[in-house]
């Protein structure tokens, strides 16, 4: 598996560093989960390998890319964070369409949010892409570390709230990819957006050609019936 | 579990927010758009009003030298309960005030120049507001008689004046400085800033310049409850409020100054009250407390996060419809900079009820509505913009949304989105739009270059972070080389962008309204059924069904209570349930009676909270009981209806009130209004004999349904009647029959075995007896009509799919059933043909049983009707070798195979009785298709 993370690139989009042929891929990719799971964090570790403590919540949505080249090609996420909160969920429809891949993003530590994630999972499956790659991901992985190595207080009560079982049990009946993950420690980080872009389907129309721009009329604004259309997106 | 609550929530909510929501902006009445515009509290209404001239002269003025001209404005006068409101004619510009009148301190009556009539107004802020009223003397008189009483009326305000005016800064700033003799004693509370020091440059700001002037101000023209506003007051604000009065100049902008003195004690009265207890809401603003502004030094500190965590709380507990949203934490956050927490609180108020109406509610309508505003704004005022934004399908709302959302807090250096929220709360939220179209405008040509979101999206990021530097860095002209990007872009928001108006915004606000509500409800509709818990009775088809006649009950009942909530009351329900069920009769709910009623003991089985009401998901999860497929669980919960105790025992009454319940249910069967399978089988055969009768003695192998069979219907009728009535005295007798003598176990186990003592201690009333889950089943599975009841009539007697529009007559639909049934010539007319097929079978085998029918030939039979016509049939010699192969399998069928329930028979005597009765009914059954 060869991954190797190029430099953070939330804004440029020409790539002049590289003149190999090597082909470009675009994902579009969003992630969804409760409020305070760490989807921005996940981002930002990915994104510029680092970490906020207090990281504000996400208004709306943010949108960032971050290129990585997987078995001799290069991917370029095009990533859309959005906010965890659920009366931001009428919004998600707005980003989820036409994504190629999703992130599911739960906290082991929370089972709310493991529920939430349960809702996320039905409703991608409902309304978004068929052929949508989705990646369960359970995180702050690192709050639990100390006491599954052994070091746990046998009288405390456990952070984990979520087991790893529970997990890859809902990722193997919906088919999804399953990770547990720290964006504070990095782990796992990596290997999520290394997973998705080897399993999402590459056909001629995800490489980025030409820009070609419009993809059959605008989406309005919270247009929930909207069926998803083409999977291509632009570059 | 918090997250049940909050589906709970939203279920209790979401409908209904959409619905006050879209009455926002669109269905405020006359006197709400009064109070709005005048900024003064709801509930405000017009006592008077008249055209007039006002001179307002300052006991602090210094400059009253002979020469002094005194303004003079003329314009509208408007009395109201607890103001005075002046407006000039010049749109406000040259004089206009709201005096709260607490702040009166004498009215007197003066010889006018300019009117009939002329009051001198003399506040406690020393201001002597002359009024020349401009109207016929009566009215005049009307005025002042008003004037007067109302003074009077709330002379106990008064109290309130005292220590309120030690809460405002400016009235500190005055006698501070020895201008007025009112004594504060402390610097009164103010927002976080003056402890961990305010953003930007104080001297950079010239702040202490800023705070003259408005000390100044002040002198001249009164202060809070009681300011005049003039000119200077609007350029005051525009060049940005000095730190430690932009609290107090944004609440009295707002409005919510006006709201703090009115509730004095509310704000620590909610949090006391609720004091310890837990909301969802609560969960959701503790995730977000460590992430407000978290780079400002009081957030990330204990006092500062306290003061947020208690502000945030105290209005989920105000305004529990709209509890917390993401966001409003950056907004309070900003506010605690500059206001008190009681004044923070307030004007969260104003914003959330007033300035943007469903920004943060459950549903976020106020936002979706205003980016969809946006949008059009920018088409329309941008379009070579609005047109690359289209082709290149970039999400404007990825950038805008959090803009508006945020009022711009997370977006911009927070010393310019404090700047651009000052002239927010003066000139009301068409200022966001104003800057954000000036935002674009100004990117314009980077981003007509952009073709992606992603750069689109950084194109304004860099462009937040260049504010304070030269708009035009390499002009020759050293004017526009010191203009900063800030400057430039308010220049461009409310010059360039000074038509986009509140009108025109409520124009396009008009215009989105619907569509926005539309898929407002229809996601909200999509997620309640699927947050809904599993339901294996209800399809999803059905689901929407209820769902839509939910809410249609749950809205005309509210309406006439007048109160708003989509809570299914108990009036509702017997409406929804007689909506749908044939088995549920009028009652009144009103009736004492009523509390034993069937009807009501569902209600409150079904009302998990004991909230005296129903969620949707409450009434779902009930009717999915109700309708349960599997015979033993549809027993199971009814018998727990009555099981209050939980403990899997009914005692003596509960047997009482389940045998009436179980009257009351059958009623319409029991009064020969509507029929049962059993029934209908026996109509069949009625028939069908019949028939049967007529091709026997005419020998004919091809038959024609004839148009018309005379069927003893009241013979029908009558039987199923003594059958119901039978089945009630049957119930109650074998209940009490099997019932189990309390204790009897444990203290004489040995006698227990003679079934004959217990039974006959059970019967005696004085002994206390209790029937157990498996007996109460048992004794329902020995009755053919209520073992039916439980597998099939009463589901099939609720209709829950049945469309919302339908109107139904139970009565009439009975009537048609009985002749439907008789019209049912495939079905009667299979019948006949069994039975012809049965004759010839029994003539080659005579030996073979065919009282049993296999499943198989069930379904074969199923596909014949289907290719059936009209009633003519041929009998098909195929058919025939058919038949006959299956029935000799003998199979049982599947309708009465229950071997759980013969197990539990074999515990008593009556078992063999039973199966008999079991074999009777599979004769019975041998026709029911
Ligand atoms: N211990 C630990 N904390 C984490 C981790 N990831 C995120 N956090 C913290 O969790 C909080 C929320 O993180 P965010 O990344 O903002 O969460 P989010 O899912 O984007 O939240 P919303 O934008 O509100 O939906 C922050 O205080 C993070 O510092 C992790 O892996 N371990
Ligand atoms: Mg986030």
């Amino acid at each position: 598996m060869s991954s190797q993370q190029q430099q953070s690139s939330s804004t440029s989009t020409n790539n002049n560093s590289l003149q190999q042929p090597i082909p470009t891929i675009s994902v579009k990719l969003v992630l969804l989960g409760e409020a305070a799971v760490g989807k921005s964090s996940l981002v930002l570790r990915f994104v510029s390998n680092d970490f906020q403590e207090n990281k504000e919540p996400t208004i709306g949505a943010a949108f960032l890319t971050q290129k990585c080249t997987i078995n001799n090609q290069i991917i370029k996420y095009e990533i859309w964070d959005t906010a965890g909160q659920e009366r931001f969920a009428s919004l998600a429809p707005m980003y989820y369409r036409n994504a190629q891949a999703a992130i599911i993003v739960y906290d082991i530590t929370k089972p709310a949010s493991f529920i939430k994630a349960r809702h996320w999972v039905k409703e991608l499956h409902e309304q978004a892409n068929k052929n949508i790659t989705i990646a369960l991901v359970g995180n702050k992985y690192d709050l639990v570390e100390d006491e599954e190595e052994g070091g746990a207080n046998e009288n405390e009560e456990s952070l984990r709230k979520v087991s790893y079982e529970e997990g890859l049990n809902l990722a193997n009946e919906e088919g999804l990819l399953f990770f547990e993950t720290s964006a504070k420690t990095n782990h796992n980080i990596t290997e999520v957006f290394v997973a998705i872009g080897e399993k999402i389907p590459k056909d001629k129309s995800n490489e980025s050609n030409i820009n070609n721009g419009n993809e059959g009329g605008r989406i309005d604004l919270l247009n929930n019936e909207h069926i998803p259309q083409k999977s291509n997106t632009c570059c | 579990m918090a997250f049940f609550e909050n589906l709970k929530d939203k279920a209790l909510n979401t409908f209904q927010q959409v619905l006050l929501d879209k009455k926002d902006g669109s269905g405020l009445t006359k006197e709400q758009l009064f109070c709005q515009q005048y900024h003064i509290p709801d509930g405000e209404t017009l006592i008077y009003r008249s055209n007039g001239v006002v001179v307002v002269k300052s006991e602090y003025n210094e400059t009253t030298q002979a020469d002094y001209q005194v303004p003079l404005s003329q314009g509208k006068i408007y009395l109201t309960q607890h103001f005075l409101i002046f407006e000039d004619e010049n749109d406000k510009k040259n004089c206009s005030f709201n005096l709260y009148l607490s702040t009166v301190k004498k009215v007197e009556r003066v010889s006018s120049d300019y009117g009939e009539l002329a009051l001198n107004i003399i506040t406690y802020s020393k201001l002597h507001i002359t009024l020349h009223l401009d109207d016929i003397r009566s009215e005049c008189e009307r005025f002042a008689s008003s004037l007067s009483t109302t003074l009077k009326k709330y002379l106990k305000n008064l109290n309130k004046l005292q220590p309120f005016i030690q809460t405002c800064y400016s009235e500190y700033l005055l006698s501070k400085n020895k201008i007025t003799n009112e004594k504060i004693d402390h610097v009164p509370p103010g927002g976080l800033g003056l402890i961990f020091k305010f953003p930007g440059n104080a001297k950079e700001l010239r702040d202490k310049t800023k705070l003259k002037m408005w000390f100044d101000y002040f002198k001249e023209h009164g202060r809070h409850l009681s300011l005049i506003k003039t000119p200077l007051y609007y350029k005051l604000i525009r060049v940005g409020l000095p730190n430690r009065l932009r609290g107090e100049i944004w609440e009295l902008c707002s409005g919510s100054i006006y709201l703090r003195i009115d509730h004095q004690g509310e704000y620590i009265n909610l949090l006391n009250n609720n004091k310890d207890k837990k909301s969802f809401a609560i969960e959701e603003i503790e995730k977000d407390l460590n992430r407000s502004l978290p780079e400002y030094a009081a957030y990330q500190s204990t006092e500062g996060i306290e003061k947020l965590r208690r502000v945030l709380t105290a209005y989920s507990w105000k305004n529990p419809d709209v509890g917390y949203c993401q966001a409003m934490n950056i907004v309070v956050a900003a506010l605690l900079i500059y206001m008190s927490e009681e004044q923070a609180f307030w004007t969260l108020n104003m914003l959330c009820d007033r300035i943007v109406p469903g920004y943060y509610s459950k549903t976020m309508y106020g936002t979706l509505l205003d980016q969809r505003v946006f949008e059009s704004l920018v088409q329309n005022t941008m379009p070579i913009l609005w047109d690359h934004i289209i082709k290149n399908d970039i999400q404007l709302s990825v950038v805008s949304l959090p803009w508006f959302l945020s009022l711009y807090l997370s977006s911009m250096p927070l010393v310019y989105a404090f700047r651009i929220l000052d002239i927010f709360f003066l000139q009301g939220p068409k200022t966001l739009f104003q800057v954000a179209l000036a935002i674009l405008k100004l990117n314009g040509d980077e981003l007509l270059k952009t073709e992606d979101d992603g750069t689109f999206i950084s194109i304004i990021k860099t462009y937040f972070h260049t504010l304070d530097q030269s708009a035009h860095p390499s002009s020759s002209n050293s004017k526009y080389r010191n203009t900063t990007n800030f400057q430039e872009l308010l220049v461009t928001a409310f010059k360039e962008f000074s038509n986009i108006d509140e009108e025109m915004i409520n124009q396009h606000k008009n215009k989105h309204r619907d569509s926005i509500f539309q898929n407002i409800s229809s996601f909200v509709k999509r997620t309640e059924i699927r947050n809904l818990p599993r339901l294996n009775n209800i399809s999803n088809e059905t689901l929407n069904i209820l769902y839509d006649r939910f809410y249609s009950s749950v809205e005309i009942s509210n309406i006439t209570k007048g109160s708003g909530s989509s809570l299914m009351d108990y009036k509702a329900f017997l409406k929804f349930m007689s909506d749908i069920c044939d088995w549920v009769q009028f009652i009144d709910p009103k009736d004492e009676k009523n509390d034993t009623h069937f009807l009501k003991r569902l209600f409150n089985h079904w009302d998990p909270e004991k909230q005296n009401a129903l969620t949707f998901s409450d009434l779902t999860v009930g009717l999915n009981n109700l309708v349960e497929t599997d015979l033993m669980t549809s027993m199971s919960n009814f018998f727990e209806l009555y099981d209050d105790k939980h403990n899997g025992k009914l005692d003596r009454d509960s047997i009482i009130q389940i045998s009436e319940d179980l009257l009351y249910i059958t009623s319409p069967w029991k009064e020969g209004y509507l029929f049962d399978e059993i029934t209908k089988v026996a109509v069949e055969n009625e028939v069908a004999n019949e028939i049967y009768q007529e091709q026997i003695k005419n020998g004919n192998e091809k038959f024609e349904l004839p148009k018309h069979v005379d069927v003893n219907r009241e013979k029908l009728e009558q039987q199923q009647v003594q059958r119901y009535l039978q089945a009630a005295s049957t119930f109650m007798q074998r209940s009490f029959e099997y019932a189990i003598p309390e204790k009897e176990e444990v203290l004489i186990e040995d006698l227990a075995i003679d079934n004959k003592i217990s039974h006959n201690a059970a019967l005696n009333p004085n002994t206390p007896v209790y029937l157990d889950r498996p007996t109460f089943r048992m004794v329902i599975l020995a009755d053919e009509s209520y073992e039916l009841l439980f597998s099939s009539t009463l589901r099939n007697a609720t209709h829950l799919s049945k469309p919302l529009d339908q109107k139904f007559n139970p009565i009439g639909n009975i009537k048609n059933m009985f002749d439907g049934l008789l019209a049912d010539g495939k079905k009667v007319a299979n019948q006949v043909r069994r039975r012809m097929d049965s004759r010839a079978s029994q003539m080659t085998n005579n030996s073979s049983n065919n009282s049993i029918k296999s499943s198989k030939s069930k379904i074969e039979e199923e596909d014949d009707e289907k290719d059936d016509d009209f009633g003519i049939i041929s009998i098909d010699e195929k058919d025939k070798d058919l038949i006959l192969a299956t029935e000799a399998q003998t199979l049982v069928d599947p309708i009465t195979n229950k071997p759980a329930n013969q197990n539990e028979f074999k515990r008593f005597h009556k078992a063999e009785e039973n199966s008999i009765h079991k074999h009777n009914k599979e004769n019975l059954i041998e026709f029911e298709t």
